[in-house]
């Protein structure tokens, strides 16, 4: 018995001893230090919290983030990188005079508790005044909730693309400057019933809020025109065995839309091969995943033929794009440059650009955040600071911003991994789907939102553009 | 207590001094440290004291305790106002009584099933439980789905955790306590004794007149109850909780908790899960980069080396080398000068009430 106090109050004093050793920072745990450390942005270092996935079914997103993150702040705030890897940190960071330190890469795992734990550590306990992050749907709507407890502190959503977290939540001091999951569907729905004539349709995906969000934003334009959908198939997130949702797949349907990501894309379509033979890919669609590089390098040459949509154009040759991938392959090499395209390094580096801009605006002071989050509201990303296409944000803090429509073409340019087309461009794609999604309308879920023809389809349907980048 | 009544008074002053320390700490620490370090350890502490409450009286390693304490959790959020969920809207009293009861009622059923085996079969049918209640709130959206429970409403005693930890901690502080102090009681009634005594010795009891699958149900039941209280708690801390907070890897931070501090007392289920609770929150700091193979990324790694050089130093975990450390001294304080014959040494595995 005597034991449980002394190794609670050793425990307790060792703590405390640690962190005097470590001088002051806001890692202290004892009130004193805190208080000390605390009223932050009084000093002249602005600090940063990064909170991405590096375990779970996004795990292996983790770097590519970090280097489109740190890429913002190599670009506008004069930073360079501190080591190969984008995790190493950034030295030399500035604006307005202001020092920029990243207080932490914050490890989450796709569940929200993770991403919750690591939004603690990292707010209270290194004290960070911004957090740039997470990565994975339910964290964002975690988050968002976390952030509307906080008003003091400022949130830049990662690549979280779950609706309710801007839509829903509607936090003052959170801010998504990136398209969220339905958003990123935009163009499909018009595309699968007016182009490949899709009648009926069934969609299969992973069971929680952003694959919701991202075929959502498929249903809801999709049966706006007309389209009909026959069943929506729901697996586990992180499932590992898909054969009895493969087996679910109806055969009457004229196409399906496919909304599983991360690791578990990979096993799908290995798994459906195996089942069902090759991917019928002309009755296919993907969302977000089906052209980020890091599956195209897996799975590709099963995906030839699909159709997908996203904010990004792996095959863009636009001169501001290409000088983006090049900073990118010079601070980090060819690697992680690769995975520029990808919503996940793209989401960061405009969250890191957005960052940048905001603190530039209010000088790098950051002892009244509300003046911060009011330079957020209103800031427009442009040029080479969202090379893909400019970004505002609506009322709800949340990005307008164009969509691409790509297919999935066979390898031209010899890597031997399949490429992307680009062929159509829809422009100031919003959130509410031109007033189908509000605060009021039923969250996005299993069921929601129903399939109904409208005479109000999304303000974007036949007014797509034509691109092409010559491929 | 087969000890005499200095050692008795030993144990009631180190509770003293701990319960002294627990209640200075909020004054003396960030609010940081207070709810993430010291609130979550305190209710991970009762969450891994059933555990070893079964373990140390009952013989049973139940990994079914993060099952129950699921129960108990998304139980609580589905009532109470929430975000997600059935969002019944109860109040937050009568959903913890509710979710209370409701877990006790399944731990009950689950013990029903699991008493009758012991050993390895034992432990894979508790850990069935726990996946069981794992997926069975991944896959129905109705109570929440993979997304969980948010923002839940709490009663107005813990006020706003977030903004201020200490009311929530001070609560916790008192259902742990009373959680020890009960359990330790528990095991010195006729019930506990009895349940010591099926440890030890099935087929005496049996041949005594006891029925020994009953009883073992009903020590499941009083655990049970003891992990509702963490899974409330759990939820209270955390105003959340998803099938993330219930998964495979929760029931094995449990389980390592008690490892940690000690499976055989229950003073072993705090020591574990301050140690763990600080092991988690600072190794990403103290984690040294080793080239590719260790980094702040893989402090797991810390954790698990640190799981396995207590385990191997000492099967009693945490509690356990104090046990040695305080055996030897005493040896070398009794031995005459010279004397070669050793005391018997006590195994530190020992149960001592």
């Amino acid at each position: 018995m005597a034991l449980f106090g002394a190794v609670v109050a050793l425990g307790l004093a060792g703590c405390g001893g640690s962190d005097d050793d470590k001088g002051g920072g806001g890692g202290g745990s004892t009130k004193t230090q805190s208080d000390s450390g605390g009223g932050s942005g009084g000093g002249g270092t602005i600090k940063v919290g990064f909170l991405s996935d590096c375990e779970g079914a996004f795990g292996s997103f983790f770097e590519p983030t970090a280097s489109g993150f740190n890429q913002a702040l190599i670009d506008k705030a004069g930073a360079k990188p501190a080591g190969k890897k984008p995790t190493d940190g950034v030295t030399g960071a500035t604006v307005g005079g202001k020092k920029i330190e990243i207080v932490g890469y914050g490890c989450a795992d796709d569940t929200a508790d993770k991403a919750i734990e690591e939004t603690r550590r990292l707010m209270e306990q290194e004290d960070a005044d911004v957090l740039v992050g997470p990565l994975s749907g339910d964290e964002g709507i975690a988050v968002a909730n976390y952030a509307k407890e906080h008003p003091d502190k400022t949130f830049i959503n990662g690549i979280a693309g779950a609706q309710d977290s801007t839509l829903k939540v509607r936090a003052p001091n959170f801010f998504r400057y990136h398209p969220d999951g339905a958003q990123w569907s935009a163009g499909l729905g018009d595309y699968a019933y007016n182009d490949l004539g899709w009648k009926k349709a069934a969609i299969i995906g992973d069971d929680y809020s952003f694959p919701y969000t991202s075929l959502a934003g498929f249903v809801a334009e999709y049966c706006a025109i007309g389209g009909n959908i026959t069943k929506r198939i729901w697996a586990p997130l992180g499932e590992k065995d898909y054969s009895s949702f493969i087996s679910q797949i109806p055969d009457d349907v004229d196409g399906i839309y496919v909304g599983i990501g991360g690791s578990g894309l990979i096993n799908f379509v290995k798994q459906y091969r195996q089942q069902k033979g090759e991917l019928d890919t002309k009755r296919m669609m993907g969302n977000v995943f089906w052209d980020d590089p890091l599956v195209l390098k897996e799975v590709g040459s099963s995906l030839v033929g699909g159709t997908t949509a996203a904010m990004t154009a792996g095959d863009s040759t636009d001169p501001e794009v290409k000088a983006y991938l090049g900073r990118l392959e010079e601070s980090y090499g060819k690697e992680l440059a690769g995975l520029g395209p990808s919503v996940f390094t793209y989401g960061y580096y405009t969250a890191g650009q957005a960052l940048v801009k905001g603190l530039e605006e209010v000088g790098g002071d950051v002892s009244d955040q509300k003046k911060l989050q009011d330079a957020l509201a209103n800031l427009t990303l442009a040029g080479d600071e969202a090379p893909y296409g400019d970004v505002k944000l609506d009322e709800n803090h949340q990005a307008i911003s164009n969509i691409f429509v790509k297919k999935i073409v066979k390898d031209a340019n010899g890597d031997g991994v399949p490429d992307v087309q680009t062929f159509r461009r829809i422009p100031d794609v919003d959130q509410t789907f031109g007033g189908f999604f509000s605060p009021d309308s039923p969250a996005v879920d299993r069921n929601n939102p129903k399939c109904e023809k409208s005479d109000q389809p999304p303000p974007w349907v036949g007014k797509a553009e034509k691109v092409s980048y010559g491929g | 207590m087969t000890g005499t009544g200095a050692a008795g008074r030993t144990g009631w002053v180190g509770l003293a001094v701990v319960l002294v320390a627990a209640v200075v700490a909020p004054f003396v620490f960030t609010d940081f440290f207070v709810a993430v370090i010291l609130t979550k350890s305190l209710w991970l502490g009762i969450a891994a004291a059933s555990l070893i409450f079964l373990s140390a009286y009952g013989g049973m390693v139940s990994l079914a305790q993060v099952g129950i304490y699921g129960v108990a959790g998304m139980a609580f959020a589905n009532l109470v106002a929430a975000d997600g969920g059935s969002a019944a809207a109860w109040s937050p009293w009568a959903a913890t009584i509710v979710a209370i009861v409701l877990a006790v009622a399944v731990g009950l059923a689950f013990g029903a099933i699991a008493a009758r085996s012991v050993g390895i079969y034992f432990l894979m049918i508790t850990l069935a439980f726990s996946v069981l209640v794992y997926y069975f709130f991944s896959q129905v959206t109705s109570l929440g789905g993979f997304g969980g429970v948010n923002d839940v409403d709490l009663p107005g005693l813990v006020g706003r955790p977030g903004g201020d930890p200490t009311r929530l901690y001070f609560v916790t502080l008192v259902v742990a306590v009373a959680v020890f102090l009960a359990l330790r009681y528990a095991s010195r009634t006729p019930f506990g004794l009895a349940l010591q005594g099926l440890r030890d010795e099935p087929d005496r009891m049996r041949a005594l007149g006891f029925d020994v699958t009953r009883h073992r149900i009903l020590a499941f039941g009083l655990a049970a109850f003891v992990a509702a209280l963490a899974g409330v708690l759990s939820v209270w801390y955390n105003r959340r909780i998803t099938p993330g907070s219930i998964n495979l890897a929760q029931t094995i931070d449990v389980l390592i908790i008690a490892v940690i501090g000690g499976l055989y007392r229950l003073e072993g289920a705090w020591v574990g899960a301050i140690t763990y609770a600080l092991l988690d929150n600072y190794s990403r700091e103290w984690t040294p980069t080793v080239g590719n193979v260790l980094g702040a990324e893989r402090f797991n790694t810390i954790l698990g080396i640190v799981f396995l050089v207590i385990v191997l130093a000492s099967p009693g975990g945490l509690v356990g080398l104090w046990d040695q450390a305080r055996d030897r001294i005493a040896r070398r304080r009794r031995r005459p000068p010279g004397a070669s014959v050793p005391a018997p040494a006590e195994s530190p595995i020992t149960t001592r009430t």
